[in-house]
Formats: C-alpha cells, structure tokens, sequence
C-alpha cells in the first residue's frame, strides 16, 4: 500500500555565492533547491520528505495560484522558517537523517502550490557542501492509505456490537468454528496439490497416432 | 566370600544363553552379535520408531498388529498380481495398514508410511515393471473412502477426479497427493457431519439455512488464492459468526416454503464443494 509522490522538478542546490563567480571562493552558506509541478500543475501539498545532507536550517516558501492568479510580482509566502535540521550545525548529529514536514507544522496553509522554494543555510564552514536528498512531496487525498483498504478489515471493528437477527437460529459460534474448519481442509489439499501427471497420450479417449508411432 | 557369591552366579547364568545357542549349531559368540545378525536389532528399531510416529493409544495391539503384518511380508514377498490372489489381497492390506499409521497432520511420518505403501504396493509383483497400475491404485483409494465411511455418492464423484484407467502407471507423487486428499475428505466430511448436527439442532435442519451456510463456505474457498495472501484473511472474515448470522438470518427471511435438508443431501453437498479444490488428474 505504497503511496505515490507527486511527480515534480527539483533544481538546484543553487549556492548563494558573495562577490566575483571565478575569483572569489567565500561561501555564503545559503542554497536555494526550486521544486516546480510540471505542466503548471497545482498541489496540495500534505508532506514533505527528504534525506539531510548537512543543511542546518530549512526554511520554505511557496507560490500558490490564489495569490497569483492576475498579473504583477509574484507572491512568495514564507510557510516554514529556520527549521532546525542539525542540532548543532558543527556537529555531525541529524546530519543526514531523513525529516518529514506535514502541513500542520507549516505556518501557513498549503492549497494550490504551484512552486516550492528551500532555502537551506548552514552556517558552520566544516561543511564543504550541503543539500537536500530524495525530495518526494506528497499531496493530500494520499496520506492515508484507506482507499485500498478492503471493506471486509474496516467492518471487523465497526460491527462489534451484536447484531440483530430476527429468527431462531442454531449456534452461530459453533456453526462458525465447523465451517471455518471445513475451509482449512479445502486448504490443506490446495497446499498439498502435484504437479507429476500420469502421461496421458490420449486426449478424450482418442490417441493420436503419431505419438504412438514410435512407442 | 559370602558377599561375592550371588555375583559369582549371575555372571554364570548370563554365560548360560549363548552356550545354549551354540547347542543348536555354531553361531555368532556374543548377544549382540546374534542380535545384529538375526536382524532383530534393526526389526525392533523400526518397531520403535513406527510406535513412536503412530503414539497408539493401545500399543501391545498395535505392536502385534504391526509383527503380524511384518511377518505376511516376509511371507509374501512373491506373489501374484490377480486380483483376488491372497497375496495380493494381503499386499494391499498392509498398505492400508501403513496409510492408516499416521495422521496426515504429522507430514514426516505420514509421507514415510505413503512411500512405504507405495513400494509394498508396487515392488512386490514383477521387479521388471516397478510402479503402480491404476487398477491397485483406485481400489486402494475406494477401501480408504469406504472404511472412513463416505458415501458411495461421494465416493464416486471424488474418484472420478483423480482415479485412472487401469492399465495406466501412477507416479508416486500422484499416488501421495490421492491417498492425501481421501484422508482429508473423510475429515472434511466428519466436520460436516457434526455441523449438520448443529445445524440440526431442532431436530429438524432447514434448507434455507443449510444452504446459506454452504453458500458461505463456497464463496470463502472461492475467494482464497494461493498467490494473494491477504485473500486468506478476506475469506475467513466471510466465515466470522457474525457473518453467518447474518446470511443464515437472511436466507430465514426469504419467502422460499421451508423444507428440511436430509444428513446425506447436506454431506453430498459439501464434498461437492470440497471437491472444487481438489486438482483432477490428467
């Protein structure tokens, strides 16, 4: 019962870089991964999950179609601020372990997202580089798993209370642990079935003379 | 010298026994020897192992019972393969006898006695052409079913799924997977019989209640599929009383007259549904 991620564009990381791009090698600390739905499409995003490679902080906005639908600057609202990923960004701990965002942590709603935007800081200079890995975004409607969900599991807990039954009938308990029995027993011979056969050359009482022919 | 005399006597007395054998003729010097040599060791091992495996609730019985059957072989290793020749006659109650030793549950002990029936059935006649015919093969299926006390009706509807032409070879596979599948429906069928008899409460079983509850069972061995494990868990959820309840409380409601389901219509029924699973033979 694997849910599926939403199908979507990551670029990046971008780093921020101060200055000169050839010359000057001083590290901002700051990279910005762009997540976009192909075809313009919008989610609602549920869940956000991803695999930390040494990003401290985590912050993200987002685009969304309400507050973009007529012309003028984009809309960015900032839906999660400062994450903390790295308890202490020189040390190793949460470095790399996998974080899930719902859209109950974020600070504003998340309907109709046509873009994301993470921007991922990590202020200690040990790390060399630092991104996000195996971004999957989950929309709603998925997040649980009941849609495949067989009928006959959900009705074993909805129907504890006994049922009405109109007519006398016999001990359902034993008629129950009787016919229960009988299955198992049509099991046992399905799990003992052969595969070795009496080699047959005649089929329906017919031979056919050319398999005879040699024999 | 008073203390070590009894000792003095046993030791003389054991000596007795093998002096007496050598009365007899020469023969091997010590009891083990002798033992080994009669092949009594290997007799009484196997003898213990087969008690172990069978766990008679009777075992002197069954200890007489399997020496008697263990001396017919040796008497009757040749022997003729008319039908109704002692020999043969006697071949085949033996491989019943060893059918019968385990209950199938115990697969290693019940697979052990199906190949030795198997080879006591198939190698005594004529060492040229080892293996069953179809002929001893369905006779021994028929007496399995009959002294389990099926039906002749069902009998015959389970024979003809998995009996063959006379004359044909049966593979010990085939042969372990028949005489497996007369166990099993003689079991299935004593379970429907004490479900008729709950369903016969009243002393009167009713048809529309009966056949719901076959109904039930039908769809439940329906819906199991090997390949699908969850397809388990939905067949047996159809099997819960509640379920039942329901589908027997429904059928009461259904305008149908009422009438009464006989035992032998109800077992018919049910072997016929057991039988849907079993794999004809081709």
């Amino acid at each position: 019962m694997a849910r599926d991620s939403v199908l979507c564009t990551i670029k990046g990381p971008v780093m921020l870089q101060v200055g000169d791009v050839k010359t000057d090698f001083a590290r901002a600390g700051v990279a910005v991964i762009d997540v976009t739905f192909p075809h313009a499409k919008a989610v609602d995003v549920q869940e956000i999950v991803f695999k930390n490679y040494y990003t401290a902080f985590l912050s993200i906005r987002i685009q969304q179609i309400k507050y973009n639908s007529g012309e003028g600057p984009r809309i960015w609202r900032t839906c999660l601020r400062n994450h903390c990923l790295m308890h202490n960004p020189h040390t190793e701990d949460g470095s790399q372990e996998y974080t899930s965002l719902f859209r109950q942590q974020m600070l504003c709603d998340l309907d109709q997202v046509t873009s994301l935007r993470l921007i991922l800081r990590q202020p200690s200079p040990v790390w060399l580089n630092f991104s996000l890995e195996e971004i999957q975004i989950y929309q709603c409607g998925q997040e649980n798993p009941q849609k495949k969900f067989p009928l006959w599991l959900s009705c074993l807990l909805s129907q504890e209370q006994p049922i009405k039954v109109h007519n006398e009938l016999p001990d359902t308990e034993k008629v129950s642990s009787e016919v229960q029995q009988m299955w198992v027993l049509t099991e046992v011979i399905q799990t003992n079935e052969t595969g070795a056969r009496i080699g047959r050359f005649d089929v329906d009482g017919c031979y056919d003379i050319n398999l005879l022919s040699y024999t | 010298m008073m203390a070590a005399s009894p000792a003095v006597k046993i030791v003389e007395k054991r000596r007795l026994v093998p002096v007496a054998v050598a009365v007899g003729g020469p023969g091997p010097a010590g009891e083990a020897d002798f033992l080994r040599q009669a092949g009594v060791t290997g007799m009484l091992r196997e003898a213990l192992l087969t008690v172990l495996e069978a766990r008679p609730e009777e075992p002197v019985a069954f200890l007489a019972d399997y020496f008697e059957k263990l001396a017919l072989s040796r008497a009757e290793e040749t022997g003729g393969d008319e039908p109704g020749s002692p020999a043969r006659q006697q071949r085949l109650d033996r491989a019943i006898w060893y059918l019968r030793l385990a209950h199938y549950s115990q697969r290693t002990a019940f697979h052990n006695n199906v190949s030795i029936a198997y080879e006591c059935l198939s190698g005594g006649v004529k060492k040229k052409r080892p293996g069953l015919n179809g002929r001893i093969y369905s006779e021994v299926l028929r007496r399995i079913c009959r002294e389990g006390a099926a039906s002749e009706e069902i009998i015959s509807l389970l024979l003809k799924k998995i009996q063959c032409r006379d004359y044909e070879a049966v593979p010990y596979d085939l042969f372990r997977y028949s005489t497996l599948t007369c166990f099993v429906l003689l079991e299935f069928i004593s379970k429907a019989d004490s479900l008729y008899h709950v369903l016969d409460d009243s002393g009167q079983a009713d048809k529309r209640v009966c056949q719901a509850v076959l109904d039930t069972l039908g769809e439940a061995i329906m819906a199991s599929d090997l390949c699908v494990p969850t397809s388990y868990l939905e067949a047996g959820s159809k099997l819960r009383p509640d379920c039942l309840a329901l589908a027997m409380d429904k059928a009461l409601l259904t305008r149908r007259p009422s009438s009464f389901m006989s035992r032998r219509e109800f077992l018919s029924e049910a072997a016929v549904l057991f039988l849907t699973k079993v794999k004809p033979i081709n």
